[in-house]
């Protein structure tokens, strides 16, 4: 007797097959739709969780002249849209062009230098053997439990002592320092995960060095420079106290010095709409950013190259 | 160059030369060692032009390691190597003529297989027409040009080995290497491959060296066969010579399935050896009163009459494989013995049986394992 013989044979499921399986099949639908139901509800939930302080942030930048100048309540313009609080926020410091652009060179040469450096030693940590690597290793790692207001001072004096202070390329080393610790961990780890045998089959298709690195090894360690990118990016577009020290004259100014000053107000007296303008202003890049190179930071690039 | 010619005229150097055609990989007094552990002592082999030569040994025995030092990935502690009369013991990997099949397949996953086909050509600088032409003819005899535009991810993963192989072929080298190319595969496919391979080797006729774990693989692909065991070679020789003449117990407990028996027995006299309390020929000549090992394969055993030469056995349990039934035994003494049963009389557990073979079919083996002619 086989399987399907025994099935047949059996009473509860022999009394009316057809309209048994219709209502199964009713069953199952029913509680697809309210496991999709409650899937979107929690999703959507969770969107305007994360969405609302951009949501008030941008609207309330847009509040006119003298509703601006109260506490955004309610985070919205009653009185219709004006764009004042950018003339606002422009007219402090050197303007706000300026501080963009350097906060943006800041940033863009950071992401820049420290990509470089941490990939190469990200390679060299992962694939050579040298003396010493392992505690090398922790010891880079280890510099991330020092926090950095401790050795603003020394940095500082460094930066003198080069000629370096008061420079957007003398801030740009300091983010870059800081930076690395994370930037080397991450990338070590990224080529650790390259199959040892892609790299060997490399080199038998003639591909060494600065090649092998640039035509095989970095499509597929993109994920991390995707990390180590928006990491460098962020850290530098929003580090504050650093800048605040190390800069002096006003043009050099970074967003989150000049957002110092405007949260401060002129005679005392908060200017909202400038605050949540320069709110906007600083987020916007962020997202940018964010939203350009998520898709390499989700994304196993591993997916087929072995197994 | 001269002392690698120097060096194989010496008897060690030359194991595997047998009035040989010119010898395309040659390996002479090759060790490596991996820190203080020596994984590799001294190795002298020499591969003819065209041969399938096929290194098997168990796992950890050394065998990837060997074919990593032929291909430049690792570098040889002490030794030479030599690749179609030129020595290439400290050349790069890409300056050999060699090209390698990994187990893992070691695609380059961000590549089309076009892509990964022509890598190593665009590297080497090769005109665009001969890239073109020369993956067309890879593809074509892979048969993978439905393939060429997808990547690897998309691909399953017997479709992934062979790229893995067109990339091999189009560099057009004078040795292929493979390690364990076919682990991956599942049984059907590794069957299917297995052919492929051996077919390919007919068509290109290029030197081949394969490594695997498994005797079967190597048994059927092989017409060299190197047995290696704690990066020592075992034996070198056809597979019908590993098979039927091996040199010593490792080697023939290895090569062949189900495994020869081992039947430890003592020499009566210098022609018969006491097994079981049974006395019986022995099929080589030993000093009287020596402990030796009788290796006897499990297809040489029959069922025999009680009154025909032989050993009474008690059968423990049956494997029925349809054309073959094993028949797991136990001697008097205890020692337990497999016999292949072809006959269509079924034989239960338990039965009493009486196992015979020819003399000339059966190996002995001194106590050191060394095999007794
Ligand atoms: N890079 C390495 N460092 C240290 N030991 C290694 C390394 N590669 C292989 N070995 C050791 O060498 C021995 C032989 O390895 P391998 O050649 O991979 O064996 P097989 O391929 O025969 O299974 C093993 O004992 C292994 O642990
Ligand atoms: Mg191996």
């Amino acid at each position: 007797m086989t399987i399907t013989d025994t099935f047949a044979q059996h009473p509860v499921l022999s009394a009316d097959r057809p309209a048994q399986m219709a209502a199964a099949k009713a069953l199952r639908a029913a509680r697809a739709r309210k496991g999709a139901i409650a899937y979107h509800t929690a999703g959507a939930a969770i969107v305007l969780f994360f969405a609302a302080p951009f949501v008030i942030a941008g609207l309330s930048s847009f509040r006119n002249g003298t509703e601006a100048q109260t506490a955004p309540l309610p985070p919205w313009p009653t009185a219709g849209f004006s764009v004042d609080s950018y003339r606002t926020l422009d007219s402090f410091g050197a303007g706000i062009w300026q501080h963009t652009v350097n906060s943006a060179l800041v940033s863009l040469a950071t992401v820049l230098l420290t990509v470089l450096v941490s990939l190469l030693a990200g390679y060299g940590f992962s694939r050579y053997r040298f003396p010493f690597k392992n505690a090398l290793f922790v010891l880079i790692i280890a510099t991330l439990m020092i926090p950095f207001q401790s050795i603003l001072t020394p940095l500082f004096i460094i930066l003198a002592k080069l000629g370096l202070n008061n420079s957007l390329f003398g801030l740009t080393l300091v983010y870059v320092t800081l930076q690395l610790p994370f930037s080397v961990f991450m990338m070590r780890n990224a080529f650790d995960a390259v199959p040892k045998e892609i790299e060997e089959a490399a080199r038998i298709d003639g591909a060494r060095d600065l090649r092998l690195l640039a035509r095989v090894l970095l499509p597929l360690v993109l994920p991390g420079v995707a990390t180590v990118a928006i990491f460098a990016f962020l850290n530098a577009w929003n580090e504050f106290l650093a800048a605040l020290v190390l800069l002096s004259s006003n043009e050099h100014y970074t967003l989150p010095v000049l957002m110092m000053a405007v949260r401060a107000g002129r005679l005392g007296a908060i200017n909202w709409g400038a605050v949540q303008a320069g709110v906007v202003v600083m987020t916007i890049p962020c997202l940018f950013v964010f939203l350009l190179l998520q898709r390499y930071y989700m994304r196993g690039l591993m997916a087929g190259a072995v197994k | 160059m001269n002392m690698i010619a120097r060096d194989m005229s010496h008897p060690a150097g030359s194991e595997a030369t047998a009035a040989a055609p010119s010898p395309s990989v040659e390996l002479v007094d090759v060790c490596k060692s991996f820190g203080a552990l020596q994984v590799i002592h001294g190795i002298n082999l020499t591969i003819p032009e065209g041969s399938f030569a096929v290194f098997v040994g168990p796992s950890g025995c050394g065998k990837s390691t060997l074919l990593r030092m032929i291909a430049g990935l690792e570098e040889v502690s002490d030794g030479l190597i030599a690749i179609k009369g030129r020595e290439v013991t400290d050349l790069d990997p890409s300056e050999r003529g060699i090209a390698m099949v990994f187990q893992s397949y070691a695609l380059y996953p961000h590549m089309t297989v076009r892509d990964n086909l022509a890598f190593g050509l665009k590297m080497a600088h090769t005109p665009a027409e001969e890239i073109a032409a020369r993956v067309a003819a890879a593809a074509a005899i892979l048969k993978i040009e439905p393939l060429m535009d997808r990547r690897p991810g998309q691909l399953s993963g017997g479709q992934r080995q062979r790229v893995a192989i067109g990339r091999a072929i189009v560099r057009k080298p004078d040795v292929f290497l493979f390690d364990e190319p076919l682990s991956n595969l599942d049984a059907e496919l590794r069957v299917s491959m297995r052919i492929e391979i051996a077919r390919l080797h007919r068509e290109l006729g290029n030197t081949m060296i394969y490594v695997t774990h498994d005797q079967t693989e190597a048994m059927t692909l092989a017409d060299r066969i190197v047995v290696l065991r704690d990066g020592r070679i075992e034996q070198v020789g056809s597979p019908r010579e590993v098979y039927q003449d091996p040199d010593n117990l490792f080697v023939a407990g290895f090569i062949g399935s189900p495994r020869m028996n081992m039947l430890t027995a003592s020499m009566q006299g210098e022609e018969r050896l006491l097994l079981a309390k049974t006395v019986l020929p022995s099929p080589a000549r030993a000093a009287s009163g020596d402990v030796v090992t009788l290796g006897i394969r499990p297809e040489h055993l029959r069922l025999v009459p009680d009154n025909e030469e032989g050993l009474s056995a008690q059968v423990d349990f049956c494997e029925y494989l349809g054309g073959t039934q094993y028949l797991y035994c136990r001697l008097p003494d205890g020692q337990a013995i497999v016999a292949e049963h072809r006959d269509r009389a079924t034989v239960f557990a338990g039965a009493p049986v009486r196992l015979g073979w020819s003399t000339g079919d059966a190996r002995l083996f001194d106590s050191q394992g060394q095999r007794l002619r």
